[in-house]
């Protein structure tokens, strides 16, 4: 995807999750377009990364996700501000435009799922459940086993 | 800039959303329900062809969006990362074991189903993995999609679009409440390696636990980055082969079954 595409997206749905934010949990829109700022700012900065020849084999998404830890963690001078300021928006204010997208996107995979044999809808069931459920409960046993629960 | 100019779907995007969030989340029986599923109902409908309020092409570029909207809950979920970085390390191998019962889990419960219901070689695109776009690619690359492991990718695929998100929270939610497994374990669990899926597991939760929410995100944050960062290596020499070994084993199986009959 073009990059100022995405960076002009990122900030047209941040306004969206922050309208979300002061509807939903009653958190000011200042405030909340101000936490979703640095959300932005730290996406950018991600997405550039993943530009890079080397980065490129790696997904966008694992980028982000290193550089929201960096900037949150001890070693990063603001670590504090940038914490207080995107508490200020919730993880559930986000998730809801995330998925009044993908609901929006649905209707062109529903023709392709007409031509798909009722059988994958219990297997898929299965294959979901499986992976929730099997890594939770070595994640159990594991953490007791190293004293964390 | 095409995308950015679909008015259509943005201000339907808000609209949806900004109902979702007056509603607010409802709790049936044991089952919590959140906005985002409302929204994702909600937004399906729109998009139900018959109504033809959206064309194909507008439900294309919801779908890029989506994957940009992706980019903000991941940072959003990693900034929880940060202040846990030093419980993180003390959980290291917790997150690493945790990877194993992601990858197994898959194929151990939805394989033998597969194979119970009838499906052919199929079943080993569509259990080997939750078929996400780089799943998708593997199969690609290996069988081709015009394999039948390629149909079976494909077909897993659209179910994970369509309502892995939806089954997800609500198994959540009700394992959750059971109380038997600790909150922290099933953050790593809902790490699964989808966004969309890992935001629907990890909301009821975090919802049911307020006082550890942050332990909880910072766990699933950086379960799902171990996912994204091995996962490709573990789908392509381990999860797509023992897949394909074990269908040939239990294919032995029914076809002495049969055989004797």
């Amino acid at each position: 995807m073009k990059i100022l595409e995405t960076i002009f997206l990122l900030i047209l749905v941040a306004i969206i999750m922050a309208a979300g934010n002061t509807i939903g949990y009653q958190i000011n829109f200042i405030d909340s377009l101000q936490a979703l700022g640095i959300l932005v700012i730290i996406s950018i900065m991600g997405f550039l990364i993943s530009k890079f020849p080397v980065f490129k084999k790696l997904p966008v998404i694992l980028w982000v996700s290193v550089v929201a830890a960096l900037v949150s963690s001890p070693i990063f001078p603001g670590h504090n501000w940038v914490v207080e300021i995107t508490d200020n928006v919730s993880l559930l204010a986000i998730c809801t435009p995330v998925l009044a997208y993908a609901g929006l996107a649905i209707g062109k995979d529903l023709a392709l799922f007409k031509h798909i044999s009722w059988r994958i809808i219990p297997v898929s069931l299965a294959v979901f459940s499986g992976t929730f459920i099997f890594a939770a409960l070595i994640a159990q046993v594991t953490l007791h086993w190293e004293g964390i629960i | 800039m095409e995308i950015l100019k679909d008015y259509k779907v943005h201000l339907l995007a808000l609209l949806v959303v900004v109902v979702c969030e007056f509603i607010g989340k409802q709790t049936f029986w044991v089952i919590t329900v959140y906005p985002m599923l409302y929204a994702m109902i909600i937004g399906g409908a729109i998009s139900l062809p018959k109504l033809k309020i959206l064309k194909e092409k507008n439900m294309h570029h919801a779908s890029s969006v989506m994957i940009v909207t992706l980019m903000l809950l991941i940072a959003k979920l990693g900034v929880a990362v940060g202040p846990k970085i030093n419980e993180i390390f003390n959980a290291k191998l917790a997150l690493i074991f945790q990877e194993v019962g992601h990858f197994a889990g898959t194929i151990l419960l939805g394989l033998p189903l597969a194979m119970m219901l009838g499906m052919g070689r199929e079943a080993v695109g569509a259990t080997y993995s939750v078929a996400r776009e780089p799943n998708i690619a593997i199969v690609a690359d290996k069988y081709g999609l015009d394999s039948p492991e390629g149909r079976g990718v494909m077909a897993m695929y659209v179910c994970g679009t369509l309502y892995g998100a939806i089954w997800m929270s609500i198994l959540a939610s009700i394992i959750a409440r059971l109380d038997i497994i600790h909150p922290y374990a099933l953050a790593m669990g809902a790490g699964v390696g989808s966004g969309s899926m890992m935001a629907a597991t990890l909301a009821p939760i975090s919802d049911l636990y307020p006082a550890i929410a942050g332990e909880i995100k910072a766990y699933a944050t950086a379960a799902n980055l171990m996912s994204s960062v091995l996962g490709i290596y573990i789908y392509i020499l381990f999860s797509l082969p023992f897949a394909s070994f074990l269908y040939n084993v239990f294919n032995r199986f029914r076809n002495k079954k049969s055989g004797a009959k």
